[in-house]
């Protein structure tokens, strides 16, 4: 408890928290929402495209998923250092942001596996039974992800 | 500094209150020559401005609410006249969009294989002649909120919890779950809807340049699914709250943003060009407009509850 404390009080956790700036606390979120967007947004296609979707596309057309789920997993990883920094005593002792946050690491695990397939079978057009579960996998994992995440402006935040 | 909220929004529904029942008699007319003179490419503009109109429909109601909270007060208007006007009008939104959804398909459809099913055409065709007759009926209503010395039909005094919008106000508003579980799927639609146009958009700029566009193309319905999902549960939040929208800076750039956006989306599905391997300038723009499009109405959107005051 005491980090977090400490954590909170750190001049950065305060602006963000308290300043009246369009730049703090809005911007922060609103950047953490595209990058959700984008991040999941990505992912998705990739899902689609193994479970069948724009099938005559070889795997290899999908390398730019992976560039563009790296960029804005950086954008959601320091927005969401910030968000937490912000308030860090009621995030960290909240059960339902522990969800999010395994459910959010699950789903970026997801994409470990995906990502060797798709390098793995670079001019593949048919996909194995396994790839296709873990596209499965991959969207249930993420779209629980975001409905955990927006909930806690239910469940801690309200 | 003039802002954009400062715009009279009863004056602008005086104005785009005619593009739903205009506008659906066009496309209707179109279809129905169409169809007359088996002219396949007349369907394809018919279903273009239907769901041009579909989409302008959007605003069309908007404002209207807008003008509802600006002239409930005033003498000579009878509250119970506009509460029905909205409610059919909330209808023929629905028919519309509906329709709208429809001739969509059947553009897609068209655009792979040459020329549009005709039970789809025929079904878009349908569902626009219902959408008018219910838009003409909320134009009607509308008018006698003003002209009530033309003689038009009294409205039916009944219980103003009754009226449809009032219903789905108090489900969002009172219910524990409608509101949350609705922002849910709206983000579960954005991440889809982002993710296919930024997929598509990027084959546009170049990136999967050796796939043709005709692949890519495969994912728009699944970007539908998304816009589909988000304007249900947008409709519902604005039905539910109007008040926190209508004077909000950034609900109207989202709004405006949103007929760009749309308008582009109609252009990655049916414009020719974009199937070709080599793409110039002015089409590389149009992805950039469409993105950037997309970001301003995400952006807009979460930043409701900060520029303005809707959460």
């Amino acid at each position: 408890m005491g980090l977090l404390v400490w954590l909170e009080s750190l001049p950065l956790s305060v602006w963000v928290h308290e300043s009246p700036s369009i730049w703090a606390q809005p911007t922060v979120l609103t950047f953490h929402t595209m990058g959700m967007a984008v991040l999941v947004g990505a992912s998705w296609v990739l899902d689609l495209r193994l479970l069948g979707v724009s099938r005559k596309v070889p795997l290899s057309a999908f390398h730019w998923v992976f560039r563009t789920v790296a960029i804005s997993l950086i954008v959601n990883l320091v927005t969401g250092v910030l968000l937490f920094m912000a308030r860090a005593t009621l995030w960290g002792a909240a059960f339902p942001f522990l969800i999010k946050i395994l459910l959010v690491v699950a789903s970026a695990a997801t994409l470990l596996p995906i990502r060797s397939y798709v390098l793995r079978n670079p001019d593949q057009l048919e996909v194995s039974g396994q790839a296709r579960l873990l596209a499965i996998a991959s969207i249930l994992a993420w779209s629980l992800a975001i409905a955990s995440g927006r909930l806690l402006a239910y469940t801690v935040a309200g | 500094m003039p802002s954009i909220t400062s715009f009279n929004l009863a004056h602008v529904h005086m104005l785009l209150n005619h593009v739903p029942t205009v506008g659906a008699v066009v496309a209707l007319g179109l279809l129905i020559v169409a169809f007359v003179r088996r002219d396949e490419s007349l369907k394809l503009v018919g279903l273009e401005v239907l769901f041009a109109i579909a989409l302008l429909t959007l605003p069309a109601y908007m404002t209207g609410v807008a003008a509802f909270q600006k002239v409930r007060n005033q003498p000579g208007v009878a509250d119970a006249a506009i509460r029905l006007h909205q409610d059919v009008a909330l209808y023929g939104f629905t028919w519309m969009e509906f329709a709208g959804f429809i001739g969509w398909v059947a553009l897609w459809q068209a655009r792979r294989r040459g020329r549009a099913a005709a039970g789809m055409v025929g079904a878009a065709t349908a569902l626009t002649a219902v959408a008018l007759v219910v838009m003409a009926q909320a134009a009607n209503l509308g008018g006698n909120i003003r002209h009530p010395e033309m003689g038009g039909a009294v409205a039916p005094a009944i219980d103003s919890a009754e009226y449809l919008a009032a219903k789905i106000s108090y489900v969002m508003v009172n219910s524990p779950w409608a509101w949350p579980a609705s922002e849910t799927v709206h983000f579960l639609g954005l991440s889809l809807s982002f993710g296919v146009l930024l997929a598509v958009n990027l084959r546009i700029l170049g990136v999967m340049k050796q796939v043709p566009f005709g692949d890519v193309h495969r994912l728009l319905p699944w970007g539908m699914l998304g816009f589909v999902a988000n304007l249900i549960t947008g409709m519902l939040f604005f039905v539910g709250q109007p008040g926190q929208y209508l004077d909000s800076a950034p609900f109207y750039w989202k709004v405006v943003f949103l007929m760009i956006a749309g308008a582009n989306f109609l252009y990655l599905t049916v414009f020719k060009k974009a199937w070709a391997a080599e793409l110039n300038l002015a089409d590389k723009s149009m992805a950039i407009v469409s993105l950037f499009s997309w970001l301003v109405v995400l952006y807009a959107g979460r930043m409701l509850p900060f520029i303005g005051h809707a959460f």
